[in-house]
């Protein structure tokens, strides 16, 4: 078997893209949490219950201060420090942990995109890249929750297509003059802090840039179909005066700060999806149970039935991924010293490593909010197209977690083109299959390189296909494995939910496959899987019902 | 001033619990264990205390060894040492008042906040027994202390209205529901707990047998409630009552 290329010194299985060679070793499952970090999960569970849930209304309308006040509980609770190194005032915390307490933030989209946005990307930037003095200057103010954040990529003009802003930065004699506007800025009303990414004559460079400083401002809310609680706006740059301190990491290097903040930012929208998620099998559960119809509970109907099982089994899957991907995270993170003077490289290559998957994990946990939301409506019936049920209101927010942090079309080129151009997918021309989703993924990648070769990066539909293809294996080897570590009851219902998602999988692998192969001329090849007939619905709904939603926190 | 407040693990207040099928206890298997809530209500009461002027909390639990997972949410709450009395023996409300006894005299505190009742069995005994067995005043069900000059005051709601009590320290006080509201843990109290002393201590070092008089034939969980029927009227509703027998003639 070949192995990837290995930058971080990372062992077998807690590589990057290591999935792909059928590598399952050191697996990380929620259920290997401590009873510390159990406690602080917990903490954050009943925070988001007791604090955020009550006011969704009020958060919607903007309320004046609600938000802010919100955000600030959470960071005297120590949400927001979670990450950031003690050495810089922070916990230390792991990113699993630090992810899994903001997954249970999560459960009301605006609040998750405020304090996401918030605790990560508008801060992460900072950590990893920026200087001491830098650290010094801005972190305290936002770990404390005295100020809050922000970050400003995109622009009118570019969106998925990042490298292509146009803000300018020009020199000046002690620093840099900004000019150009940022658009779909996430807590653009409340922010002190902006990481903005510019463009000198070395290339895109990054800023921290300060609401006060001169030149900035932020342009009128955006009236957006969901998420209303959540602040989006322009931020305008005219001529904004920024010192040369302020630069973070290199001048002309600032991709490497905005995608490197994108891949963690992605690796933590997978919990910012589960959050709602998790809500939405929550109110199905207990509406199910409630309402009836000829004469019974319309949770003992088998449709019912089985769509709350497929959601427990894809949230189950997305689980399984997210917490798989954040044992890799921290192996690679805890290779680096944070007191070292060349931390900021080693942290960037940490946080290349989980690239694939933090890809992947996004687009399979927004698509598995994308069915619990659809489907907790559907459950409700007329009822869930009204807004005296709280479905219609995640429905609505779930919508753009397809779109931010990459769309999901984006994310799935991006993964198709970077296991091209690592040359992975040659590396997996001579591995073995360790099983039957393995092997029809590997027949898939041969016959679509042996006909393609590099140039699949410029067919989408044969790149988003592989894509989905190594998504599903991730997910169906993930489930596998950890519910096999899995002890007790959240052992069976995790094999349970496994099996299923290896059923639904199967569907969607073999379709994809089926269409690679026409595509390459190779319409005969045998696509089909081995399935249990849906054997697993009754159990896991059965779980569902009985916990009133999701059983495992 | 030392306080000290004893904290039993018991199965999280929300949890469905089930009957083990041979009817000789709960299905502990899937069950999370919290703090009893009116204990975690004396644990707030005694750091609230301590944040106010110059005091030591103590927190004891009485169990098996996973009962330091409670002491140490209970140190992360801002109590400052803890105290596991190992043992494995079933007791009761008096064969655990016995085993306070002894850390009481061992520690030698100013005051004991306890919960009134621990919701696994609603007893509501051991505080009072403790009181009774070290011959020290009680004030139970508090939903208010003040800290006086040597005293205590406890208020308390009874039917009648809101009863004011005042006891010499030391004294035993037991805490109502709305006595306080417990604060989320934060998560930097989390980490520092993890390097606050839990003392371990045998049950035999303390000098005292595990007692236990009541004894559990069986537990079985409570019938499954029957669906009800809507009467139309009164004369319907006597009507009906008599014929099950609720009422008589």
């Amino acid at each position: 078997m070949s192995a990837m290329p290995d930058p971080t010194g990372a062992t077998q299985g807690l590589r990057g893209g290591a999935f792909l060679f059928g590598e399952t070793e050191d697996l990380f499952s929620p259920e290997q949490f401590d009873a510390d970090s159990r406690l602080m999960v917990e903490t954050a569970y009943s925070f988001c219950k007791k604090e955020v849930l009550p006011v969704l209304d009020r958060l919607d309308a903007q309320e004046d201060g609600l938000m802010e006040s919100l955000v600030r509980k959470a960071c005297e609770l120590g949400f927001a420090a979670c990450e950031a190194p003690e050495r810089c005032g922070g916990l230390g915390l792991t990113k699993s942990l630090a992810t899994r307490i903001l997954e249970a933030l999560s459960l009301n989209g605006s609040f998750s995109t405020t304090f996401g946005v918030h605790a990560g990307i508008a801060q992460s930037p900072i950590v990893l890249f920026g200087s001491d003095a830098l650290r010094e200057k801005y972190l305290p103010h936002l770990l404390s929750g005295e100020w809050m954040g922000a970050y400003a990529l995109s622009e009118p003009n570019s969106g998925s297509d990042a490298l292509s802003l146009q803000t300018k930065a020009e020199r000046t004699a002690d620093g840099y003059r900004l000019t150009g506007t940022k658009m779909w800025i996430s807590n653009a009303k409340w922010a002190q802090t902006f990481i903005v990414f510019a463009r000198t004559n070395e290339g895109v460079t990054a800023f921290v840039v300060e609401r006060s400083f001169p030149g900035v401002t932020v342009g009128p809310e955006e009236h957006k179909m969901g998420l209303k609680g959540s602040s989006t706006a322009r931020l305008e740059l005219e001529g904004a005066l920024v010192p040369e301190e302020n630069l973070l990491y290199v001048e002309g290097e600032g991709h490497r700060v905005a995608f490197n903040a994108l891949n963690l930012g992605r690796f933590k929208l997978a919990a910012m999806a589960l959050g709602p998620a998790r809500a939405a099998l929550h109110h199905a559960a207990q509406y199910a149970k409630q309402r009836k119809q000829f004469g019974r509970p319309i949770s003992e109907f088998g449709l019912i039935r089985e769509k709350l099982a497929r959601c427990a089994a894809m949230f189950y899957a997305a689980e399984s991924m997210l917490y798989r991907t954040g044992g890799i995270v921290d192996h690679a993170f805890q290779q680096v010293d944070d007191a070292a003077p060349d931390r900021a490289e080693k942290y960037r290559r940490a946080a290349e490593e989980c690239a694939i998957e933090a890809s992947i994990g996004k687009v399979f946990a927004t698509e598995t909010l994308a069915l619990c939301a659809d489907e907790a409506l559907q459950i409700h019936g007329g009822y869930g197209f009204t807004e005296e049920f709280p479905v219609a209101r995640i429905y609505r927010d779930a919508r753009v977690t397809r779109i931010y942090e990459g769309t999901n079309e984006i994310n799935r080129i991006f993964v198709a083109t970077r296991l091209t151009k690592k040359g992975v997918f040659q590396q997996l021309l001579d591995c073995e299959a360790t099983d039957e989703c393995h092997d029809l993924f590997l027949r898939s990648v041969r016959a679509a390189w042996e006909t393609m070769g590099e140039n699949l990066i410029s067919d989408q539909q044969i790149c988003a296909r592989l894509s989905d293809m190594a998504m599903n294996l991730y997910a169906v080897q993930s489930a596998a494995v950890r519910a096999t570590q899995a002890t007790g009851p959240q052992g069976e219902f995790g094999r349970a939910c496994a099996a299923l998602w290896r059923e639904q999988a199967g569907v969607a692998l073999a379709a994809a496959a089926a269409e690679v192969f026409g595509r390459c001329g190779k319409a005969g090849e045998p696509v089909s899987l081995s399935s249990s007939g849906g054997k697993d619905v009754d159990a896991i709904a059965t779980a569902v019902l009985e916990s009133d939603g999701y059983p495992i926190l | 001033m030392k306080i000290l407040v004893p904290v039993k693990r018991v199965p999280d207040p929300y949890a469905k619990v089930s009957v083990l099928p041979d009817g000789s206890g709960l299905d502990t298997t899937a069950i999370k264990f919290e703090i009893n809530p009116f204990d975690e209500i004396a644990v707030e009461e005694a750091v609230r205390i301590s944040e106010q002027r110059e005091a030591e909390v103590v927190v004891v639990s009485i169990g098996k060894p996973e009962c330091e997972e409670q002491l140490r949410k209970a140190l992360a709450i801002g109590a400052h040492r803890g105290i596991l009395v190992e043992t494995e023996a079933n007791l009761d409300s008096l064969g655990v008042a016995k085993i306070l006894k002894k850390v009481f005299e061992k520690e030698s505190p100013d005051l004991v906040i306890m919960g009134k009742q621990a919701i696994d069995d609603d007893a509501n005994q051991a505080g009072q027994m403790l009181a009774a067995l070290l011959d020290l005043p009680q004030m139970t069900f508090a939903a208010k202390v003040e800290l006086l000059d040597g005293k205590a005051r406890v208020t308390r709601e009874t039917d009648a209205g809101q009863e004011t009590l005042e006891a010499p320290m030391p004294c035993i006080i037991t805490t109502d529901l709305r006595l306080n509201e417990p604060r989320y843990v934060a998560l930097p109290g989390i980490i520092k707990a993890r390097s606050k002393p839990i003392e371990k201590i045998p049950l035999a070092d303390l000098g005292v047998e595990p007692e236990c008089r009541v004894h559990t034939l069986k537990l079985r969980p409570p019938a499954p409630r029957q669906a009800g029927r809507r009467v139309e009227s009164v004369d319907e509703l006597i009507a009906a009552l008599k014929e099950k027998g609720v009422l008589n003639g």
